[in-house]
């Protein structure tokens, strides 16, 4: 698969963030997460649709979710993932280490060229 | 609330997994339909921004799996399928690895409980004899007093020393005596030794001179191991002992009995023989300079002691006990080495050629998406199966092997301290080694076809057309180099098969059937008049003699041949002899007849003429040819100069000696050096010149040595002195067997590895070809089809192969020539035989014929359509 220039690669751990953050407003399932994510970052993020599940096995396996069966919009039967109490607390340590890193950057990137 | 459940089965997880990745792509497919696309045109853009979906639910699935442990497991079964499934092969290769690492784990054992640490001793590689050379070629051992003794342990070169009078006696207090082997040693020698007993305790400086310390052997054969005779006690010569313990099986100095206290005294003439240890860091020749001085002052305070004008060599306990039989070993080593590499070399061409035959199956794994390192993965997990089985059984025949070391091999071959057990280190060293292999050559095809990358792997059944010229050049190298180890191997075990049977058929100029010798020694201080001694002699003699089941009985010093009973020095009158020895017998007159030797010229000694100890010499042919080819040695005199001149206290000598002897006769040549030997220059003459405290009594027999005979034996010599003991018999083939010993193990063991090396090679070349032959199936196909006739399809799998064997066996042979001095020194023998050679190339060749036939002929019925259609 070839990649698009203009798009890189998220760093590791931005896909668990944000898949946490829009699970703390509302429990969704697979695609719908994928479509509010997309939605929400208008596009400018190049996600591979597929690369969602493996990364949300690994937050069940840490317990930073749990999912049950639900039924999806369309009215078929799919599971549905919620955040717990441990993701909750997981995805505020995240933000703000991110947070950091990413006043970090800027502030060395708001050095003026000499 | 959302009730969610803990804990989900992993199946569970699969399941949902599945049904939310499902739901995922219908949704999608959905809105974009909803969107105005066909459902086949959704479909595909749904799955390009999916991405590849069974890679991700893999991937996802694996997060709840431990996955190194899975996939070891699947591999696992994968590997065990795949053995199931190429029997002979899986057999092949556990078996040949098996045996290399047995061959070479048991002789490394042997090895090294004989060579490298055949002693339980403290330091026992610096334990010493010292040796004291005169003109005499049979050295002296040092004998010193109890003040010599004293000052020599203080010698600043020695790391102790110890004093040992060895001594037969006999045991009594039972319904005859018997005969042990009962030495004094110094108090200090246990320390010294160091090694613990078994039961009680050693004897120390504190104890008094009547304690005793049994070894093992005695223990187990006359006290039936029972382990309440510690402190029990036992009488010899009428005297009682107190046993204060029994040593381990290991200890085996000098191989006594048992051990008493040695009390030394100030008296010039009780001399013990004194063995050393040296200091760690001081070589040989540093001690011999250091301690001769001190030896020189102590030959000045006692002559009668030492030899004139003697040399101190010191000869360390490890080269007594082996001697020549070090570099057979270390042959038999090298060649079993030799063995371990022909067994990698054909797990390597097994591994090799199976991996060429799964290169398809390789690259059919990685074009459906299986990672390099899973493939390296799976293919060692097979290597690794293999190999640990077939290390495995190897454990278990090298048990086996050294069990049958220990069982059938002579005891007299190795020192008696030597304890042959499985060596560890080195059996996990050719295990190593062929898992290694094992290993190397199981990856090999991964390595090469993980490069290879997808559209290359597709191609890979087009192989098959020409076979690959570099893997080919890789097979024939090894082929080539498996036939010539196994002409080596050949070669060598035909050399020491040849000397055998050469050995066990040589005319030994004696009759050694119902032939037998017991020893009697004297006590201590009986009979120690001259012409006493010889009546007490010579009245046992008659004694025995008089047993209807004994034709005829001798007095020798020296035991039955093949024996070595020593050299003295040679000088005769008109004659250069400067340096010249010659072998020494003292016998009584119907030792010729009792060994059934002719008498070729001349006359043999009477009865008064041994009486009064004449000095007439009888000698071999070998000795008439040396000294007078041409003439006639009768009524020649020559000087004997044989030690002992004025006699001490264990030696009589008879009133007149002297060196001068006459020739009165010439009798057959007997070995007298062992049988891989050439018989020496022998002089016999009458024992009573110089009579020693013990004499070996040499009978002919009716029938077979028994107990019974043994019995009355001792029963005659019990009516004639009551605490006289006389040892056990040994019988002139039980000798003859023991010094054909070390030839027989050296030919059993070549001709072992011999043939498993003949087997490796035939099982390699068998491989290779059926490997060629199947690689090469389509192409054979066409050839058939255009045409080409049976003979030339034949010709063309077998060409190459041939060609390498024949290289291999030139190899060989090259090799076994140049390396035939060196093979002849350590083994005495001749490994360039040109037609023993000719039957081991022959062997080869036939057996390498045999191997290909099959696959041959397999090449030459293919049917073309069939071929062609094989995929």
């Amino acid at each position: 698969m070839t990649k698009n220039p203009d798009h890189r690669d998220l760093f590791p751990g931005a896909l668990e963030m944000m898949i946490l953050h829009s699970l703390r407003l509302k429990p969704m399932h697979g695609y719908a997460l994928v479509k509010h994510i997309k939605q929400v970052s208008e596009d400018l993020l190049q996600i591979e649709e597929g690369s969602l599940y493996p990364a949300l096995q690994r937050m069940l396996k840490e317990g930073w979710l749990d999912s049950k069966e639900g039924i999806s919009a369309k009215g078929r039967p799919t599971r549905i993932y919620r955040l717990t109490n441990a993701g909750r607390r997981h995805l505020e340590q995240e933000i703000s280490s991110f947070e950091k890193m990413f006043a970090g950057i800027t502030r060395v990137l708001a050095v003026p060229k000499a | 609330m959302f009730g969610f459940r803990q804990f989900f089965s992993r199946r569970r997880r699969y399941t949902d997994l599945s049904v939310s990745i499902q739901e995922h792509l219908e949704e999608k497919i959905e809105e974009l339909m909803e969107e105005g696309m066909s459902r086949e045109q959704a479909a595909s853009t749904a799955r390009r921004a999916f991405g590849n979906a069974t890679l991700f639910e893999e991937h996802s699935r694996e997060v709840w799996q431990l996955p190194l442990l899975e996939h070891i497991f699947a591999d696992l079964r994968f590997a065990w399928r795949q053995a199931i499934k190429l029997p002979r092969f899986t057999f092949a290769a556990i078996a040949t690895l098996a045996i290399g690492i047995a061959a070479q784990s048991t002789i490394y054992s042997v090895v090294h409980a004989v060579l490298i640490d055949p002693y339980p001793y403290r330091g026992a590689m610096r334990m010493v004899h010292l040796h004291l050379y005169d003109k005499d070629p049979v050295p002296d051992d040092l004998g010193l007093t109890g003040p010599q003794f004293a000052e020599f342990q203080k010698s600043p070169v020695l790391d102790g020393a110890i004093a040992e009078d060895m001594y037969s006696r006999a045991l009594t207090g039972e319904d005859l005596p018997e005969q042990v082997q009962a030495f004094r040693i110094s108090p200090n020698a246990f320390e010294y030794l160091g090694v613990p007993a078994l039961l009680g305790r050693e004897f120390g400086r504190s104890d008094n001179t009547h304690v005793a310390v049994l070894s093992y052997h005695f223990w187990k054969s006359h006290y039936d191991g029972r382990r309440d005779i510690v402190g029990r006690t036992l009488e010899m010569d009428h005297e009682v002992f107190t046993i204060v313990g029994v040593l381990p099986q290991r200890f085996a100095w000098t191989g006594a009995d048992l051990y008493t206290p040695l009390a030394y005294s100030a008296d010039p003439h009780r001399v013990a023989n004194v063995f050393a240890r040296l200091k760690p860091g001081v070589s040989d020749p540093a001690a011999e300079q250091a301690i001769e001085p001190l030896l020189d002052a102590f030959a000045r305070q006692t002559p009668g002691n030492f030899p004139q004008k003697f040399k101190v060599h010191l000869v360390h306990i490890n080269e007594l006990a082996i001697g020549r039989f070090r570099g057979a070993l270390i042959i038999l080593f090298i060649s079993v080495s030799f063995l371990l590499a022909l067994a990698c070399v054909n797990v390597a061409i097994l591994l090799l050629a199976r991996g060429e035959a799964r290169q398809t199956e390789i690259a059919l794994r990685k074009a459906l998406g299986a990672g390099r390192l899973r493939v390296i993965g799976q293919l060692l997990t097979e290597s690794l199966v293999l190999s640990r089985v077939g290390g495995g059984c190897g454990v278990m025949l090298a048990l086996g092997g050294i069990w049958l070391v220990r069982h059938f091999i002579l005891p007299t071959l190795f020192p008696a301290e030597a304890e042959i057990a499985l060596n560890v280190p080195v059996l996990l060293f050719s295990i190593g080694v062929s898992v290694a292999t094992g290993v190397i050559s199981g990856l090999w095809p991964a390595l090469r076809v993980s490069r290879i990358d997808a559209r290359q792997a597709a191609d890979a059944g087009s192989h098959k057309l020409a076979g690959r010229k570099g893997t080919r050049n890789g097979h024939m190298a090894l082929l080539a180099g498996q036939a010539a180890i196994t002409v080596l191997l050949l070669a060598s075990s035909g050399a020491t098969v040849q000397r055998l049977s050469r050995l066990m058929h040589a005319d030994l100029g004696y009759d050694p059937h119902h032939l037998l010798s017991v020893s009697l020694a004297v006590r201590e201080g009986a009979h120690h008049a001259w012409s006493d001694r010889i009546a007490y002699y010579e009245q046992i003699r008659t004694a025995i003699e008089a047993d209807p089941d004994v034709l005829s009985a001798a007095i020798a010093e020296g035991n039955l041949p093949p024996t070595n009973v020593g050299s003295t020095s040679l000088s005769i009158p008109g004659m250069n002899t400067t340096g010249r020895e010659v072998q020494f017998q003292r016998v009584s007159p119907e030792y010729l007849a009792t060994l059934r030797i002719p008498l070729l010229h001349g006359r043999v000694w009477s009865a008064p003429e041994i009486a009064h100890a004449a000095h007439l010499a009888l000698i071999n042919q070998a000795m008439q040819r040396r000294y007078w080819p041409h003439g006639d040695p009768i009524g020649q005199t020559i000087v004997l100069n044989h030690g002992v001149a004025a006699g001490n206290v264990w030696t009589l000598v008879a009133p007149g000696n002297d060196q001068h002897f006459l020739i009165i006769g010439v009798v057959g040549d007997t070995p007298n050096q062992s049988l891989q030997e050439q018989v020496a220059p022998a002089v016999y003459v009458p024992y009573t010149g110089i009579i020693y405290d013990w004499f070996n009594l040499l009978l002919r027999t009716r029938g077979a040595a028994t107990a019974g005979l043994l019995h009355r034996i001792k029963e005659r010599v019990h009516a004639i002195d009551a605490g006289q003991a006389v040892g056990d018999i040994v019988t002139a083939e039980d000798l003859l067997e023991e010094d054909l010993g070390r030839d027989r193990f050296i030919a059993s063991l070549f001709t072992a590895f011999a043939f498993l090396a003949l087997t490796f090679a035939v099982s390699g070349l068998y491989c290779i070809q059926s490997f060629l032959v199947t690689q090469r199936t389509r192409e054979l196909g066409v050839r058939i089809a255009l045409g080409a006739r049976r003979e030339h399809i034949i010709g063309l799998v077998t060409r190459t192969s041939v060609l390498a064997v024949l290289m291999g066996t030139g190899i060989g042979l090259a090799l076994d020539v140049a390396l035939s001095k060196i093979f002849s020194h350590w083994t005495s023998g001749n490994s360039r035989d040109p037609e023993m050679l000719a039957v081991v190339v022959a062997l080869l060749l036939i057996a390498a014929a045999l191997a290909s036939i099959v696959p041959a002929r397999l090449a030459a019925s293919i049917e073309p359509m069939e071929a062609l259609r094989a995929e």
